[in-house]
């Protein structure tokens, strides 16, 4: 038998070996040490490094969730946005009368995956852009009806409750460190039930509509049935992401949860990879590190007083870095910064041999 | 590189014994509502910059970033300016991210001035270290359906508004000041940007007999439904009138021609009216290299209203108690009144002669307004300085 630790390929010989988790010891390893270094990273940065953190934690939650409905089902879905505002105003609501943060979150979750099945029903009858009408309708619905309710403040703020864990009460100084470690628990969890989705035959249905719902109904699959699921469930990840969010911002309001965010989330996912793991986290590290470093390079910029024929440089850098990213991503790499990690992954892999 | 800049222009304050004060704002320079955003931290930093070293024994950091109108930026830039800053006051922009950050500024105890007029910002609960430059968006509605009644009793009235918590801030109060005022209102719609054709709206209007649109939104689709009224000749059947942030040389810039005769409830003085703020005004344009146009635009004078009114607040609490923190801060700007009132040129003043004052539970600055005309390509005064007092008896039960 091959020593399994100094294995440098995937030299799988069963059905059993080819649907596990981890190819390799190293890779559990190296993803036990990486955990371990992201359960004390917090302690070396300021809390708004953390607050960085956070968010893209949380947005990881709702690019993997729509990474369910577009990257594996390809369902079209440009109402992420409004299955998290279905989760914080969830979550909104059932806070504030007691419920402790671990069980809000399932339950915005479970709401909002109510919400996807329902959107989801028209996937049955039409797809490609017809599909992404219908979930930007959804969007659209949404923010009208949260606009008109009295019970959800018609948009402005609803304020969450102050969470706490056996006794451990989130405070200002301790805000986003306990959230960054409910958000990575969170995540952990729902990461690895995406990564073992597609080792069961609800998740290899998902690719297999996908790829030819008529081909995948004749292997005796339900189109339809498949469909609802990827919708409830990628709305179910999204409601997770918007409790979270709520709790994280401290109030919900309708402007965190509004069509351009839907559109930031898809993005996310694209310059990520579509249909990757890995995709769901590096998409929305990526934008989000590239956000904030715009941010610092505008200002410096700006301390420069530089400007072209005066257009102000520093103002307009971040939004056009922002366009530029996503342009560049779907002309020349499409596959997004997964297939980097791929290739990186598979050169120290198989290293020292070439392949 | 930043860290060790502010450290040694600290390190420089302490050594020539000078408190180093950060006036931070945060707000849209670019993004959704930046033609508000832009103008408005302009204003706020060029005033910071003229009064630098204007306090005996205090040195100002002024620091304005922007948020692209997002909440969580917002946020982010709010928290890095209380840990790295140490912030005694902090200037903010937008009315959700603010109303999202009402309890954590109660929490924290940092005297916040939001550039949002959202009368829920001082409202109970978590609204006591909000303090709002000027009248609030409520106030300035029920202000102009106060004109309206003067103008012709039992108008028929609709209210357009933005289709945001900004726009719907003044429905509720504005739906109670009608009745009070005899007035009916027949429709209420919400308009946002990219309104490009409103001819199912105004004819709306007009078969339900609509003699007065009262707006709570930004120019931009008000400048819209200004040219469509004129294109469909309606001129003459309904009268347009704006809040604060609907009005300025941006709607008329906008509109052109349309914009003649529409009617802004304003609390600043105008460009051509010569008073110090404005004069400033002028001057800091010019003198930081503004666009030009900045030198007319309320927006400019609003966010200079604001640094006044912070830089003023400090200065106050260097003199009273010789330090500057965000408690002696407060103490300052709730003390601001009576003798004590601010007066810095910039906003009308009330009959009292009153510019700009706060207490504990009054907590709006520039409470007095103007209604103003657009004539001949510019907004004319047409009302003296009043304040609406059926406001208070809506909405507070006064």
């Amino acid at each position: 038998m091959r020593n399994p630790w100094a294995q440098t390929g995937n030299y799988r010989t069963s059905y059993r070996q080819d649907t596990s988790i981890f190819a390799t010891h190293r890779e559990l390893v190296s993803l036990l040490l990486f955990l371990g270094f992201l359960l004390v990273l917090p302690q070396f940065l300021s809390r708004t490094q953390v607050f960085i953190l956070d968010l893209i934690l949380v947005y990881s939650v709702a690019v993997l969730g729509l990474n369910i409905t577009t990257g594996y089902a390809g369902l079209i879905n440009i109402g992420q946005a409004a299955f998290m505002g279905v989760g914080a105003y969830t979550a909104a609501l059932l806070a504030p009368q007691g419920l402790p943060f671990w069980l809000v979150i399932p339950l915005g979750g479970l709401v909002a995956a109510f919400f996807g099945f329902l959107v989801g029903i028209p996937s049955l009858r039409v797809k490609h852009l017809y599909l992404a009408m219908a979930t930007l309708a959804f969007q659209v619905v949404f923010e009208w009806a949260v606009g008109h309710m009295p019970l959800l403040k018609q948009g402005g703020a609803m304020d969450m409750p102050r969470a706490s864990f056996f006794g451990y009460e989130a405070g200002f100084r301790n805000h986003f460190h306990f959230w960054y470690y409910a958000s990575l628990f969170t995540l952990v969890l729902l990461a690895l039930f995406f990564r073992n989705l597609l080792r069961t035959r609800y998740g290899r249905a998902l690719v297999a509509v996908r790829d030819n719902d008529r081909a995948a109904d004749a292997m005796g699959m339900d189109p339809g049935r498949t469909k609802l699921f990827a919708f409830a469930l990628g709305a179910f990840y999204a409601g997770v992401a918007g409790v979270l969010y709520a709790y994280l911002s401290r109030a919900v309001v309708i402007e965190d949860y509004v069509f351009a965010h839907s559109v930031k989330y898809l993005a996310m996912a694209i310059v990520g990879g579509l249909g990757t793991l890995v995709g769901s986290f590096l998409g929305p590290l990526f934008l989000v590190l590239l956000d904030v470093n715009m941010e610092s390079l505008s200002n410096l910029i700006k301390a420069l007083g530089f400007s072209v024929a005066g257009v102000d440089v520093a103002s307009a850098l971040r939004p056009l870095a922002f366009g530029l990213i996503i342009v560049l991503f779907l002309m020349f790499e499409p596959r997004g910064l997964y297939n980097w990690w791929r290739l990186v992954r598979s050169y120290f892999r198989t290293w020292p041999f070439k392949y | 590189m930043k860290k060790v800049l502010v450290g040694l222009m600290a390190a420089l304050g302490l050594a020539l014994g000078q408190q180093q004060v950060t006036l931070f704002w945060s707000g849209a320079i670019t993004g959704p509502t930046s033609e508000t955003g832009a103008p408005y931290g302009a204003g706020i930093e060029d005033y910071c910059r003229h009064m630098v070293r204007s306090i005996p024994g205090v040195v100002l950091n002024c620091v304005v970033r922007d948020d692209r109108y997002d909440n969580a930026t917002t946020q982010r830039l709010f928290e890095e300016a209380v840990d790295r800053f140490k912030i005694p006051i902090y200037l903010g922009y937008s009315t959700g991210g603010m109303l999202q950050m009402k309890a954590l500024v109660q929490e924290l105890k940092i005297v916040t001035m939001p550039a949002s007029n959202h009368v829920g910002l001082i409202d109970p609960p978590n609204g006591d270290y909000f303090f709002i430059p000027v009248s609030t968006y409520s106030e300035q509605v029920v202000a102009l359906l106060e004109y309206v009644a003067k103008q012709k009793k039992g108008a028929k009235v609709a209210l357009v508004v933005h289709p945001s918590p900004f726009g719907r801030a003044p429905v509720e109060d504005a739906r109670k000041a009608a009745q009070r005022l005899g007035l009916q209102i027949v429709d209420v719609q919400e308009v946002g940007g990219g309104n490009l054709d409103n001819t199912a709206l105004l004819r709306r209007f007009e078969a339900a007999g609509v003699e007065f649109v009262v707006h709570q939104n930004v120019a931009g689709p008000v400048a819209n439904i200004l040219k469509d009224t004129r294109r469909l000749g309606l001129s003459g059947k309904m009268r347009h009138l704006g809040a604060v942030y609907t009005g300025g040389v941006d709607l008329i810039s906008l509109a052109g021609e349309a914009a003649e005769g529409f009617l802004w409830a304003s609390p600043y003085y105008t460009p051509q009216e010569d008073t110090p703020g404005i004069r400033l005004q002028k001057e800091l344009v010019s003198r930081f290299g503004r666009p030009a146009s900045y030198a007319e635009n309320h927006n400019y004078t609003a966010g200079m209203l604001a640094a006044a009114i912070a830089v003023e607040a400090i200065k106050r609490a260097q003199e009273r108690f010789k330090r500057v923190t965000n408690e002696t801060v407060y103490q300052a700007i709730v003390g601001m009144n009576g003798p004590n009132a601010f007066r810095p040129g910039l906003a009308v003043s009330t009959k009292q002669g009153i510019e700009v004052d706060f207490t504990k539970s009054e907590r709006t600055g520039a409470e007095g307004l103007r209604i103003l005309e657009v004539k001949g390509g510019r907004f004319v005064p047409i009302t003296e300085p009043f304040t609406s007092l059926l406001f208070r008896q809506v909405h507070y039960g006064q």
